[in-house]
């Protein structure tokens, strides 16, 4: 699945970014196959998503989340 | 004695201080600089240079603020800039040392720009920020074992507490900059002849930088025409897949780094619930988020509004006084004329702006500072996107109700062209504060002073003028989404950083530099188009202006002051009516007349090119009231009165007046606009669509708000 599909307070491993023009700018922000993610907050209108990623926080529309592949964790 | 030492006794160097966002590295460039601080231009892009020289000892160190940035690869305008600067494309900044500011509990990711700039070969040193939040969260670094795996010198500081910082100033006067060996293996990223060749063709130290020169080639204006078309040929020929490599490299690097964080970082897990996600439930809050989001946003309206009042009467009172007393001083003459009417009046009008521009400053500054201002972002993305316009619209379109040009100037940190373009080219629709004056003229004509409920009607309808605004902005931007093709994709990728408390001198700072550059940048223009508009207003063709001024009836001796006073009003009025504005104004008459204008309000709409609020006292020159009343009873009942002598009706009759205001709403009457949209669009092309389609939009609204109100 991918992670705008986290449903708030769930984590995931990511293990993939899916090849767009925006891989790059999301392997900078520190999103790399091997990173568990959660979903913190969804914007009031569903879009965008906020995700903790180590100590950071970083806001991503659904569009970008899409991009990336992860697996949830038990 | 101490020794004097001049200037060219001092060696001097150049520090370039560089970190992610929000690490803390503008609380350490305040720190290390105070108000030394100046603000220059990098050739070829809009971004504000912010540097300062520090004296240590017998050295000067001349610090660069290098805006924050995730990687060397650039994303926005401002991250281009770093990648100059740190390439050494850009000669006029070429630093000799870098300091890498760090968050310490965000390693991973300041590690990440660390090394590639290692990689680059760059003298530097690294500073560990924020130790308070790290040591909070459970994060300790071993700064020891860090040094030892980077192999440049590492130190910890707390710049909110102004701990460490004497740290750095002793670093930076004592050259600790290490020559890193290079963190990853270039060589692996590069064919081996390609990186010979550039490295020999430009005489590169590494393949790292040999590396980036061919990565930026296509999108690399400084680079000449001939070598952009050998590196091209060059990376063709070596059938070198960029992308790939790229990717390859960010892999390697984080996993890279991930080893050396092992070696350095403990971490002991702290399950406590973080203070800014229990504030963010609030901030993001469906309901109550958007509700304390429109309570800050009435706030800011307050500030820039009502406590900007004072300081703004304080200082139209001083320039008139001025005015006045250097009149007195000087000799009658052309020359005094020009300093009392043209370029003291000038001047005024840009100071004047200065309270709401800075009180709009300081707001920004800590709703920044603070951490809200990427809530701001997170809550109203969804809603500025069908419109074409982004989450980081938001600020330069809340900058616009105080002055679209710190709006325009405040577009840069949208990464995606297409988004900012439509920004800058919607922001002069926001209601700005020159535009206040004249509604307030306007609406004190031809509304009455009812009540509609518990509202006054006259509040009503400045409200109206203010939404009126905002919703061509939407509209606007919506038909530029449509019309405009951009291959790029629009993206949003925003860090929320932790709530903090502003730091008041950071503010302080950040709202005294930014009100110095709008002061410069939009002053040049208005006192130019100031005194331009006076030269204009002021003479015209001989005759026909005798003919006009000896028209006025001269009193009879010992006529009544009051006599005397009204002929010196006829007098300059006749004298305006004949100058070659007023001919400019009876020429666009024809034009303007089916908007329910005559050629006076024709003129008026000539001089508010200077700035829109000069309508006020051209209105006032024109129908006698004498420029220098400041009472605007005065000039609305005047104005009220005014009959035209063709039809006997008032000129200023319902319909006229809203027209009027419609106009002043979308009409691009703003020079200093037009000038910062040149210079944030490098070039005429969006500046011109701009004047057009606002002229359009506000002679077709105008033109059907007339004729729905006669």
């Amino acid at each position: 699945m991918t992670a705008d599909k986290i449903k708030i307070g769930e984590r995931a491993i990511i293990h993939e970014i899916l090849p767009s023009e925006l891989t790059l700018n999301i392997m900078e922000m520190g999103f790399l196959p091997g990173k568990q993610i959660s979903l913190l907050q969804r914007a009031p209108l569903q879009d965008p998503l906020a995700f903790r990623l180590e100590n950071t926080v970083i806001a991503l529309r659904k569009a970008e989340a899409k991009l990336i592949e992860v697996t949830l964790e038990n | 004695m101490p020794e004097v030492i001049t200037p060219e006794k001092l060696s001097t160097f150049t520090v370039a201080l560089i970190g992610n966002p929000n690490v803390g590295k503008t609380t350490i460039f305040n720190r290390l600089t105070g108000l030394r601080q100046k603000v220059g231009n990098y050739p070829g892009v809009t971004v504000d240079k912010r540097y300062a020289s520090v004296k240590l000892g017998d050295q000067q160190a001349t610090i660069i603020d290098l805006p924050g940035t995730y990687s060397i690869y650039p994303n926005s305008e401002d991250e281009v800039i770093v990648h100059r600067v740190l390439n050494g494309l850009d000669k006029s900044s070429k630093p000799d040392f870098v300091l890498a500011v760090v968050d310490m509990s965000s390693m991973e990711r300041g590690l990440f720009l660390v090394t590639q700039i290692m990689d680059l070969g760059l003298p530097m040193a690294v500073v560990l920020n924020m130790a308070d939040t790290a040591e909070e969260q459970g994060i300790k670094v071993k700064a020891h074992a860090l040094y030892k795996a980077l192999g440049v010198p590492v130190i910890q500081t707390n710049a909110r507490s102004n701990k460490g910082i004497n740290g750095i100033l002793d670093l930076i006067g004592q050259q600790m900059f290490e020559k890193p060996t290079s963190f990853l293996d270039s060589d692996k990223l590069l064919p081996a002849e390609l990186s010979a060749n550039v490295r020999e063709k430009f005489t590169l130290n590494n393949t790292y930088q040999a590396y980036q020169l061919i990565r930026f080639h296509n999108n690399e204006p400084i680079l000449s025409q001939e070598d952009h078309d050998w590196l091209h040929e060059q990376v063709t020929q070596a059938d070198f897949d960029l992308k790939a490599t790229q990717i390859k490299e960010t892999q390697e690097r984080y996993a890279a780094i991930q080893q050396v964080l092992e070696q350095s970082v403990e971490k002991t897990d702290i399950q406590k619930k973080r203070l800014t996600d229990q504030l963010d439930k609030l901030f993001l809050h469906k309901i109550g988020g958007y509700a304390i989001f429109l309570c800050i946003l009435l706030l800011i309206f307050q500030a820039v509004f009502a406590w900007s009042a004072v300081p703004m009467d304080l200082i139209d009172g001083f320039f008139a006084r001025l005015s006045g007393t250097v009149a007195g001083w000087l000799p009658e003459g052309v020359l005094t004329d020009l300093i009392t009417e043209g370029i003291i009046p000038g001047i005024g009008g840009v100071v004047i702006f200065i309270p709401q521009i800075a009180l709009l400053f300081a707001f920004l500054g800590i709703l920044e500072d603070t951490g809200y201002m990427s809530r701001v972002v997170f809550l109203m993305d969804r809603i500025m996107r069908p419109f074409g316009l982004n989450g980081k619209s938001v600020v330069p379109l809340i900058s616009g109700i105080a002055c679209a040009i710190p709006g325009i100037m405040a577009s840069r940190n949208i990464g995606n062209w297409k988004d900012r373009l439509i920004t800058i080219m919607v922001t002069p629709l926001m209601s700005c504060s020159a535009r206040l004056p004249v509604y307030v003229i306007l609406i004190g004509i031809a509304v009455p002073a009812t009540n509609v409920g518990p509202f006054g009607l006259q509040a009503l309808v400045m409200l109206g003028m203010y939404l009126l605004g905002v919703v061509a902005v939407l509209v606007t931007a919506w038909i530029l989404k449509m019309v405009l093709h951009f291959k790029e994709r629009s993206y949003l990728m925003v860090e929320m950083p932790m709530y903090r408390l502003p730091r008041w001198k950071d503010v302080l700072i950040t709202m005294y530099s930014k009100s110095k550059t709008f002061v410069f940048e939009a002053g040049k223009v208005i006192l130019a188009i100031s005194i331009v508009l006076w030269v204009l207003a002021s003479y015209g063709p001989s005759s026909a202006r005798e003919e006009a001024i000896a028209a006025v009836e001269v009193p009879a001796d010992g006529a009544s002051e009051e006599a005397m006073l009204d002929y010196r009003h006829n007098l300059e009025s006749a004298e305006l009516e004949s100058s070659y504005i007023g001919i400019a104004g009876q020429f666009i008459e024809p034009a303007i007349r089916p908007l329910g204008y005559d050629w006076k309000i024709g003129i008026a709409l000539i001089t508010s090119f200077a700035a829109r609020e000069v309508f006020v006292s051209t209105m006032a020159t024109l129908y006698s009231v004498g420029s220098e009343v400041e009472d605007e009873l005065t000039i609305q009942q005047k104005l009220k009165s005014e009959v035209n002598p063709n039809t006997g009706e008032a000129v200023f009759n319902l319909a006229t007046a809203i027209s009027l205001m419609v106009f002043y709403a979308f009409a691009m009457q703003c020079m200093s606009t037009l000038a910062v949209v040149y210079r944030e669009t490098k070039g005429w092309k969006w500046p011109v669509i701009q004047t057009v389609y606002m002229t359009a939009l506000a002679y077709v609204s105008a033109l059907i708000a007339y004729q729905l109100f006669s």
